[in-house]
């Protein structure tokens, strides 16, 4: 088997839908920027790419028409650099890392930029035409419910209360502002230029939010329910990218390697509680490593909603202190598409910055999905 | 554009009154610099004018009629911006009320901004003379009184004061501007204190106040009294002070009593007033305040009663609302007056004092009855101006009750002598000048009003709910009559015989009238008259005319334009969705808002208001985005707050226009039926690709979210339930193509699986009874 790994991560600035600094910047021209910048950062010679994989959970209207390709124009990329666009959902960019592993081993290119992108400002979740098949939903309900039901189901199912929930969530901002303080953050940031200026931090990070405030809000989802717009991840724009390399590839370019990819996994589950996806596929995943839960010094686990991060947690057995050391897409945000490049590119760079083994990035998916990613120091 | 129009404003002074006017001035569409002082701390010099935008923007009722007016507003200071005064067209002064600080300002202006440039004051007590001393003769030729009234865009009255100096090009430059183009009707004053509208209004709180007080009326009384029998917006008085703040009052008292001639009768009402006075001391200021002459009680169990104050001990209790008024005097002047005991006696105390010194002010502080009027019926939203009032009196028993009394007659009222202020003659209304003859009541220049039309000749067509009225130029105008507009059978069946005569004799239809709402839809009254005997037949039947009056309309050989003003709401709204153009006027409020009362559009709206949302440019393709932004606006009983908004709803088009002023409102929609009709072909049947079962899905999943969020209640889900059906095309396939008659065939058949179902009934039965919409 080939050695595979994370050669270089990059994300935009994630900020909040409608209102938020990337609102009005289309995600095409989003995405191409993050990748300039990736390529810049890493060194890497764009013409030895061999394709761009990027995951998009709408691609359609401005995200649509195989944006990947597209973008790799609006960045200038040489002609010879491909493109495809994948769709997982929430899952999609860490499944573009998955094909781009695939590839290299079945030597079918070297290396990848895979990328993932969501403009939730300006492509709506659902989409602009949602049409649900009428006799599933019928039959399955869950196949179409809305996430906040699913994580109101798994705090239901797993007796998370609400207070729970929101200190979850306090200490995901905190340990994001604590980041975005430190200058933890500015690395992995490509500074956007827009036509209202350059947006070079993330918008979405409250650091001054209590569990008191928190406690305040009404639940946004179901009147008797516990998840609040507080303890939920916000409708985000951003973008975030990889460089996905054979660890050959990146020792003979003198490229810097953040971790070596040690196994995948990917698991369905039932759809009505979508947010423990990733307790199926992170168990496959570390099987597949030959590791335990106790072995992983770093975790990024999405948090869509703090309910189903809490219940995966728990499930699993993960350590406290390994969980998104930076904060979490509560604090930091989750554009649908984009989150799975931001967590494996995070986790990678954190083992190579503080340490450690192994780490493990994974997610929910809407339908009914989980994903995971293990790597291992390189 | 002309280079004499209008095409920048700078407002300078960020108050309520200066942030009102560039608002308006935005709402017209034009660029406005609005330039307030340097705070003396802080950082940003522009704060003010910045801050005074941001609290615009969360006020109620809203000062800008669109987010994209709100953006015409730039925001600056007077130390570093004042020189972009020579940008701009016209330069409005709305600082505060100091002659001093007013003079100091023009003499920076003089030297900043280009001759000719207009110069207007929205100061409501400073004679014009004192502004301009020591400016120069080309400053004195640019310089007028803008005096607008609060909120300025809801207030229709500008009084405008020039002098002797100020040139006439420039004056009718701003009056062009402030007609046309802020929406107000002109009332020219004379340069005197207080002008017309606050000179009057003042002293007539005075006296209403003490009145009151002499007489031992409670405040329920008085403004039973003292409101809707003399055509005074039902705050009456003591709600109105509420309304504008008790501590306006010893202010306006005292900058009145500064300027006003000696020996007005203003100074008479000038006495102690104990209990106002600490009422304003203990921050009992009125609605703004902890309360006023009326407040609502919270009590700790959340329920809320109403109170009023006791004008003798000060203390609160609980409202109490006094007997009906005798007789006629609920609608007889006259009867009002003549009243036995309090009620007479309180009428004449407040309408005697006031008529006459109205009558003391024409040539005084306005040329003439009709300026005067005016002033108090847009200024102040008196439904009749003072000598409408006297004129329901009669002027010979007010002249002869003031003498009987030992009081002063007004000269203007010996003059007047049994003759009324106001006549017709040969279909034109007259009124009577201080000379005492009769003069022609003159419109502004291309106005055009129903109300005119009426005086000089007969309806087309009539029966009682609705006419139709030759405008000229082969306009024919479709009005409505019934109750508060509402549609009925009536209305329908004049309209297909309108649409007939229209066809055979004129060349286009302007739907249009002159209440103060344009209609609030169909009579629910009637209907559930039907609905309680069960005669679901008739019920059809009526749903059926609609669909067949409304789409005749559509369909006809000639171009339909309709002109709403106020509200639009249901059928009032559907009629609206069937003409060819809208002409708004800017203050329209419009609606699909059946789904409050339990019901779906059943005169074709949901079809007209989908084919307008797909044919936007705007709208993302497929079969889902109208048919999800219709069954959302629907489905939510959204109701424009402008006619700007309504734009952003869909119910009017991108070319559809807007009249700001309200008297423009049946002319611009004349010029928009005649250009028209060369060439003139009904609309092609639209057909629809809607998105069908899957879509319902889409909808009825989104609706449930809703309900268990807790927004939406059970029977909204029902009613959501329907309305996704005739969205969706009911049974159609995505690769169907839909018809007009179809989708008419599905709201049909909602409508009546609503109207017979109890708790649409509920829900009409206490909308007729409360006004308010049942959440069941």
């Amino acid at each position: 088997m080939t050695n595979i790994v994370i050669a270089g991560y990059a994300r935009s600035p994630f900020t909040q839908a409608g209102k938020g600094a990337l609102a009005r910047v289309r995600p095409d021209d989003l995405t191409a920027q993050v990748i300039r910048g990736l390529i810049e950062r890493t060194g890497v010679d764009a013409s030895e790419i061999e394709d761009i994989i990027l995951g998009c959970a709408f691609p359609e209207g401005e995200q649509g028409m195989n944006v990947a390709r597209l973008i790799g124009l609006l960045a200038d990329l040489p002609l010879s650099v491909g493109g495809m666009t994948v769709n997982r959902f929430c899952g999609s960019s860490m499944s573009a890392i998955h094909i781009a592993m695939g590839q290299i081993q079945i030597g079918a290119g070297e290396a990848f930029i895979c990328a993932g992108i969501e403009s939730m400002s300006r492509v709506p979740m659902g989409g602009y035409n949602p049409l649900p098949n009428p006799e599933l939903a019928a039959a399955r309900p869950g196949a179409y419910m809305g996430m906040g039901q699913t994580a109101e189901n798994v705090a239901t199912k797993y007796q998370i209360t609400r207070a729970e929930q929101e200190k979850f969530a306090v200490a995901s901002q905190k340990k994001a502002a604590e980041a975005r303080t430190a200058g933890r953050l500015a690395d992995e940031i490509v500074p956007i230029h827009t036509k209202a200026g350059d947006v070079t931090e993330d918008g979405l990070i409250r650091a001054d939010t209590t569990e008191e405030v928190l406690a305040g809000l009404k639940p946004a989802f179901d009147k008797e329910g516990t998840v609040t717009a507080g303890t939920a991840s916000p409708l985000t724009d951003g973008a975030a990218a990889v460089l996905v390399t054979s660890e050959e590839f990146a020792n003979r370019h003198g490229l810097k390697i953040l971790a070596r990819i040690k196994s995948v996994g990917i698991s369905g589950c039932e759809p009505e509680t979508m947010g423990l996806g990733p307790i199926g596929s992170s168990k496959k995943a570390l099987e597949r490593a030959g590791i335990s839960a106790g072995d992983l010094d770093v975790v990024e686990i999405n948090e869509a909603f703090a309910s189903q991060a809490i219940a995966c947690i728990r499930d699993l057995g993960l350590k406290d202190e390994t969980i998104n050391k930076d904060g979490g897409a509560i604090a930091i945000g989750h554009p649908l598409g984009a989150t799975g490049a931001r967590i494996v590119g995070k986790a990678a760079a954190l083992l190579a910055r503080d340490g450690g083994q192994y780490a493990l990035a994974t997610q929910c998916i809407g339908g009914g999905q989980g994903i995971a990613t293990v790597l291992e120091r390189a | 554009m002309m280079a004499d129009t209008i095409n920048k404003v700078c407002v300078i002074g960020a108050g309520v009154m200066g942030a009102g006017i560039a608002a308006q001035v935005a709402n017209a569409g034009v660029p406005v610099l609005l330039l307030d002082i340097v705070p003396k701390d802080g950082a940003d010099r522009d704060v003010i004018a910045k801050g005074a935008v941001a609290k615009m923007l969360k006020t109620e009722p809203a000062p800008f009629m669109s987010p994209a007016a709100a953006k015409l507003v730039e925001t600056g200071n007077i130390e570093d911006h004042l020189d972009r005064v020579a940008e701009c067209d016209w330069i409005v002064e709305a600082v505060v009320e100091r002659l001093d600080i007013k003079q100091a300002l023009y003499a920076r202006l003089e030297e900043l901004k280009r001759p000719g440039t207009a110069v207007s004051s929205n100061t409501s007590t400073i004679p014009l003379g004192h502004l301009v001393e020591g400016r120069s003769e080309q400053f004195r030729q640019d310089f007028l009184i803008t005096h607008f009234f609060n909120p300025p865009r809801y207030m229709r009255l500008i009084e405008i004061v020039t002098s002797e100096h100020t040139d006439a090009g420039v004056a009718a430059k701003v009056e062009q501007f402030v007609d046309h183009r802020m929406g107000k009707r002109i009332v020219r004053a004379k340069d005197t204190p207080g002008f017309i509208a606050n000179r009057i209004g003042t002293y007539w709180l005075a006296v209403a106040i003490n009145a009151a007080m002499d007489q031992g009326l409670t405040v329920e009384e008085a403004d039973q009294i003292g409101g809707r029998p003399m055509g005074v917006p039902k705050t009456g008085i003591f709600g109105l002070i509420d309304l504008v703040g008790i501590d306006l009052m010893p202010l306006l008292a005292k900058s009145l009593s500064s300027t006003l001639p000696e020996g007005d009768a203003y100074f008479d009402t000038i006495r102690p007033l104990p209990l106002i006075d600490k009422m304003i001391a203990e921050g009992f200021t009125g609605r703004k305040g902890k309360g006023g002459f009326y407040r609502l009680d919270r009590k700790p169990d959340g329920t809320k009663a109403k109170q009023a104050i006791d004008l003798k001990t000060g203390e609160y209790r609980a409202e109490k609302k006094p007997e009906r008024l005798p007789g006629r005097a609920e609608k007889d002047l006259a009867a009002l007056v003549a009243a036995p005991g309090k009620v007479g006696d309180y009428a004449w105390a407040v309408l005697g004092p006031v008529l006459s010194y109205a009558a003391g002010l024409v040539g005084e502080a306005a040329d003439d009855v009709v300026a005067i009027d005016d002033a108090m019926k847009l200024g102040y939203n008196w439904k009749f101006g003072p000598f409408e009032l006297i004129d329901r009196m009669g002027p010979g028993k007010l002249a002869e009750r003031l003498r009987a009394e030992g009081k002063k007659v007004p000269a203007l009222l010996e003059t007047a002598g049994d003759r009324p202020f106001y006549r017709v003659v040969d279909g034109k209304r007259q009124y009577l000048t201080a000379g005492g003859d009769y003069a022609d009541v003159v419109r502004a220049e291309g106005v055009v009003l129903l109300e005119d039309i009426k005086l000089r000749s007969e309806p087309l067509l009539k029966n009682g709910s609705a006419s139709a009225w030759d405008v000229g130029d082969g306009v024919v105008a479709f009005e409505f009559t019934g109750k508060m507009n509402a549609l009925d059978e009536q209305v329908l069946s004049l309209l297909q015989k309108t649409i007939a005569l229209v066809k055979s004799q004129y060349k286009a239809l302007v739907i249009y009238n002159e209440g103060s709402n344009f209609s609030a839809g169909a009579n629910l009254g009637l209907a559930m008259f039907a609905v309680n005997i069960a005669a679901w037949g008739e019920v059809d039947k009526l749903v059926v005319a609609g669909q067949q009056a409304y789409k005749a309309l559509k369909y006809a050989p000639f171009p339909v334009v309709a002109a709403p003003a106020g509200m639009a709401l249901g059928g009032g709204c559907e009629i609206l969705l069937h003409a060819d153009a809208i002409q708004a006027h800017a203050e329209s409020y419009i609606g699909l808002v059946e789904t409050g009362v339990g019901l779906v559009p059943g005169w074709g709206g949901n079809g007209e208001l989908i084919d307008r949302l797909a044919k936007s440019p705007k709208m993302p393709k497929g079969p889902m985005p109208a048919a999800m932004k219709a069954f959302e606006t629907i489905s939510t009983a959204q109701v424009s707050r402008s006619a700007a908004l309504a734009k952003d709803l869909g119910y009017l088009r991108k070319d559809d226009g807007i009249t700001m002023n309200r008297d423009r409102l049946l002319a611009d929609a004349k010029q928009k039926a005649l250009s028209l009709v060369e060439g003139y072909q009904p609309p092609e049947k639209p057909v629809f690709r809607l998105p069908g079962a899957a879509g319902r899905v889409a909808f009825n999943g989104a609706v449930a979210d809703f309900a268990k969020k807790g927004v939406a209640t059970p029977y909204d889900v029902v009613v959501a339930g329907r309305l996704a059906n005739i969205v969706t095309g009911g049974e159609a396939d995505i690769i169907d193509e839909v018809s007009e008659d179809q989708l008419l065939k599905l709201e049909r058949a909602a409508f009546m699986e609503s109207v017979k179902d109890a708790r649409t009934q509920a829900r009409v039965e206490h909308m007729l009874e409360t006004g308010k919409p049942l959440r069941n």
